[in-house]
């Protein structure tokens, strides 16, 4: 009697082969499938396709964002007001020492008697200024301290406060911790929302992947009756649920960049506005690629709940 | 081997079998008789393992089905060759892929898939038939290709429920002469069919239910 009398089938080799083998055939012939009825594909690839660009292009706003509040950060600079009772020399000393700190880039002195001509240049007021009979600013030390978030800024500014020759330290931070803190807020929310979405999506693909199911009812009964093992009967389903997720993706990457290619001309005058020289950026391929990697994860997922829910039940009777 | 040891089938409200002992040989040929409701397609859902025995033992090639668990039914039913009644062909495929799809399935090799398969429908008369589609054969080669689908991977046993059912008498001799040919090369076939006419004249054991019992041919 031979093996495959035997009941032992193919040998190991052979088998994996052919395993092999049915894999591809299950991938060739659900995309096939797909491609034969496109509007209906299409509809659900829109699903997919919509739930992720809407998240996906918010991200990249944000990303926008944050690219451009980097080059303000770096730009901060300090205002230390000294004593008014300190010597031009003591405060000479006090800007050597200030220079040596790891935290600053490069501390100036402004001398009383520069701010104030400055003053009267800037304001046109020298005939008022003229009649003052003592220069009512104090010294001035402009700070620039390295690259640093803004809370380490807040610190930063709290240790100069608390220097003995310093009167007031004039820093606005505020406003970039809450553009940071906003940012932030703006990212989880839409890690949630779009977290959402894609759960939404997952039910609606799995959804039409149980009705294909349903439709090929008939045939997974024969094949189960035959022999057919679940992962055989369920293969070409998970391959439906795959296809299904990276049209999506693909989808999903096109109206991404479709939206920033509609976005880009008013964001970049803006921005030449501003004088910046930064432009509008968009998905990059690797994003696109992320996005295509997703929408596979996200339809292989919800092929595996449809069958794992619905396969099952479709027993022979 | 296909043994029955004093199996019952109890659904909701009625008995479908009720104590049945059988024994089928190794390379036996025997008929499954008996009015509609006596029990004939309850026993063939119990050795497909469709279904649990409600009592008693059924063990095939000597392994009581009991130990088989629901991951071990496919790679179970692999033993067999089935024929259905309304043969259960896929329409959506061509003649040659209905009758490859066992192979594809227990995982031969492309070719060997393409050998046995066209060795197969030769078998049945219908290798010039394997690029068409299913529905376009008449009821009878319908049949063929189910039997061709039912013997391609070389199952050890062959199992037929009303195979004859829709066909007139002439293909109805002719389907069982096909049966008779497997048979004769130790296949074993077991076949429920109330075709007593038919199968009274194949000289072969026939089993005959009445309302879950076994009344004859109990064997041995």
């Amino acid at each position: 009697m031979s093996a495959q009398a035997k009941g032992l089938g193919a040998g190991p080799r052979s088998r994996f082969n052919s395993w092999l083998h049915h894999h591809r055939q299950s991938a060739y012939e659900s995309l096939n499938k797909q491609l034969l009825t496109p509007i209906s594909t299409l509809l659900t690839w829109l699903v997919l396709g919509i739930s992720l660009a809407l998240p996906a292009t918010v991200l990249v706003a944000l990303d926008n964002i944050d690219r451009l509040t980097a080059g303000v950060d770096r730009s901060t600079q300090f205002s230390l007001f000294l004593q008014a009772d300190t010597e031009e020399a003591a405060a000479e000393d006090f800007v050597a020492d200030l220079a040596q700190r790891s935290d600053v880039a490069t501390a100036t002195l402004i001398p009383a008697d520069r701010a104030l001509q400055e003053f009267a240049a800037d304001t046109g007021l020298s005939a008022v200024v003229a009649t003052l009979d003592d220069n009512p600013l104090p010294h001035t030390v402009v700070v620039r301290p390295i690259a640093m978030g803004a809370a380490a800024l807040a610190d930063l500014a709290a240790v100069f406060d608390r220097m003995p020759e310093v009167s007031q330290v004039v820093l606005d931070t505020r406003w970039i911790k809450r553009l940071i803190s906003a940012l932030e807020f703006g990212r989880r929310l839409t890690y949630a929302i779009g977290a959402m979405m894609l759960v939404g999506a997952l039910l609606a693909l799995a959804n039409t992947i149980r009705l294909e199911i349903e439709a090929r009812r008939a045939e997974i009964v024969v094949i189960k009756l035959i022999g057919a093992s679940d992962g055989f009967a369920r293969r070409p389903f998970l391959y439906t649920g795959l296809w299904y997720g990276i049209g999506g993706g693909v989808i999903a990457s096109g109206l991404v960049f479709g939206l920033l290619w509609l976005l880009a001309p008013p964001v970049n005058e803006l921005l030449r506005l501003y004088d910046s020289d930064k432009v509008l950026m968009g998905l990059g391929a690797i994003g696109a690629l992320q996005l295509v990697l997703i929408g596979g994860a996200v339809g292989l997922m919800s092929a595996w709940q449809a069958t794992a829910v619905h396969l099952r039940r479709v027993e022979p009777r | 081997m296909i043994e029955f040891k004093r199996v019952s089938k109890r659904y909701e409200s009625h008995d479908a079998l009720r104590d049945i002992s059988l024994t089928i040989d190794t390379g036996e040929m025997a008929f499954i008789t008996g009015h509609s409701g006596a029990g004939k397609s309850t026993l063939l859902r119990l050795l497909l393992l469709l279904d649990r025995p409600s009592s008693g033992e059924l063990s095939v090639n000597q392994r009581p089905t009991s130990a088989i668990k629901r991951r071990g039914i496919a790679a179970y039913r692999r033993n067999f060759g089935i024929v259905f009644q309304d043969h259960q062909l896929l329409f959506d495929r061509s003649v040659f892929d209905n009758v490859a799809l066992p192979l594809v399935i227990a995982g031969f090799g492309r070719r060997d898939v393409n050998r046995r398969a066209r060795a197969a429908l030769d078998k049945v008369g219908l290798l010039d038939r394997e690029g068409a589609n299913p529905a376009s054969l008449s009821g009878g080669e319908q049949q063929r290709v189910g039997i061709a689908r039912a013997v391609v991977a070389r199952p050890r046993i062959l199992i037929a429920d009303e195979p004859t059912g829709n066909l007139d008498p002439d293909l109805s001799a002719e389907i069982m002469e096909l049966f008779r040919a497997f048979n004769r090369v130790g296949v074993t076939v077991l076949i429920a069919s109330h075709d007593l006419a038919l199968i009274s004249r194949m000289r072969h054991r026939i089993i005959t239910l009445h309302e879950g019992r076994l009344i004859e041919g109990e064997g041995r």
